[in-house]
């Protein structure tokens, strides 16, 4: 996942770093996301993501993004040692981290089957419901819905558009079975 | 959040988006249950229930605090920016937030999808600010803490939230104490909880305190958020 954000009381308030920040969000868009924050927050969200399926895009996006050198932050969401390697390859130093030491207290209010949470959990805000996952399910199982279809309704109310639908479909396919 | 009865025709598009399993269908009328619901107003936004029986209703102290730590639209009055954080580590090469030598932490209590009541804040931040961190400012946590002890304002404390998150950071010497919070907490407290750790990379883009965090026995994850530094003020 892709993101970019303005920084307030820096460049947050100002136009120019708006018209940056949609030029930004235009190169993310090019580059063949399967996701994408919705096109009309563009011009007032602070933040803007993308979600892809491939690592050559994200490659691609942050190629162009060093090259314009916009000077407005960006951040890439996903394994340490891929990111590694891509700033590595295009010469860059990462800046700051924000690791995760994963989930503590009381686990087992959380669902059963750890493919549930990993859809649930594509949701940074947590909007998706474990029970519309299991029916959707069922939708499919009865020949009612086509995974597809489940993976785009299940991305609705993740508003901030970094619901991966291509992962979701994969294990939606697994979970059918 | 309430849902007009004289409309519900029982569908139950709401039951089954709801985050929080606060909707049941009673006599095929679509019931809220108050105390569970924690205003994140997804199913008002995209249940699409076909009669438009979901109604935002105007909420009164404190019960509204419950909307800003739920809703990702909601924009946070100190924050402003949506959702439940801050920036935090996104802009860091142009704010400067978390300094070489300095460790972040963002403790998200009632996440992934479980929910909290915000008196679980307190389990930390008692103990916290004892250590001696330095709470982010902006964070709409750090908003509701009242003294230096840590305490939150009692009003507040049995209003249920979708997530809260507990932003600050202390210097590297101080890492082993906040862990031992963490450890502390994890056996006490009544819901789930997640840990960030945000620190500076080394220049040859090595990350340190991975080390450090083995050693103490905490599972750093294989994904992260990485700010490329690529911001320029």
């Amino acid at each position: 996942m892709l993101l970019t954000c303005l920084a307030k009381g820096f460049n947050r308030e100002n136009i120019e770093s708006r018209k940056k920040l949609i030029k930004i969000a235009e190169i993310f868009n090019q580059n063949n996301p399967v996701n994408i924050i919705p096109k009309f927050t563009w011009k007032v969200s602070p933040v803007i993501t993308a979600v892809y399926d491939n690592i050559n895009a994200i490659k691609e996006v942050v190629r162009k993004l060093k090259r314009e050198d916009f000077g407005i932050s960006i951040v890439i969401s996903g394994i340490i040692s891929e990111i590694r390697d891509i700033m590595n390859e295009m010469s860059l130093n990462m800046h700051t981290v924000h690791l995760s030491l994963g989930i503590f207290g009381k686990k087992e209010l959380l669902p059963s089957e750890q493919q549930i949470l990993e859809i649930t959990t594509m949701c940074g805000h947590h909007c998706i419901s474990t029970q519309s996952i299991e029916h959707y399910i069922n939708l499919i199982r009865e020949g009612k819905m086509s995974i597809e279809k489940a993976a785009q309704n299940l991305a609705k109310p993740c508003v901030c558009g970094i619901f991966n639908t291509s992962r979701a479909i994969e294990i939606l396919n697994e979970l059918k079975k | 959040m309430l849902i007009k009865e004289e409309l519900c025709i029982g569908c139950g598009q709401c039951v089954i988006i709801c985050p929080v399993h606060a909707i049941s269908l009673v006599n095929e009328i679509a019931i809220i249950n108050k105390e569970k619901c924690v205003e994140c107003y997804v199913c008002h936004r995209d249940a699409d229930c076909p009669t438009r029986a979901i109604k935002s209703e105007r909420l009164k102290w404190p019960r509204i605090i419950r909307n800003p730590f739920s809703s990702v639209v909601a924009t946070h009055k100190l924050t402003g920016i949506p959702g439940r954080g801050t920036e935090e580590m996104k802009t860091n090469d142009i704010t400067n937030r978390y300094k070489h030598g300095e460790i972040g932490f963002s403790i998200e209590i009632g996440r992934p999808g479980v929910s909290t009541f915000l008196k679980n804040i307190e389990l930390f931040t008692a103990r916290l600010s004892k250590v001696g961190v330095i709470y982010e400012k902006e964070s709409p946590v750090t908003a509701i803490i009242i003294d230096e002890e840590g305490h939150i304002n009692p009003e507040l404390k049995e209003e249920r939230v979708l997530s809260a998150i507990i932003e600050f950071k202390i210097s590297e010497n101080k890492l082993n104490k906040v862990l031992q919070v963490i450890r502390d907490v994890d056996k006490i407290i009544d819901t789930v909880f997640t840990v960030g750790v945000v620190t500076r990379v080394a220049g040859d883009n090595s990350i340190p305190v991975i080390n450090l965090l083995e050693k103490e026995g905490f599972n750093v994850q294989p994904n992260a958020k990485i700010n490329l530094g690529l911001g320029k003020i």
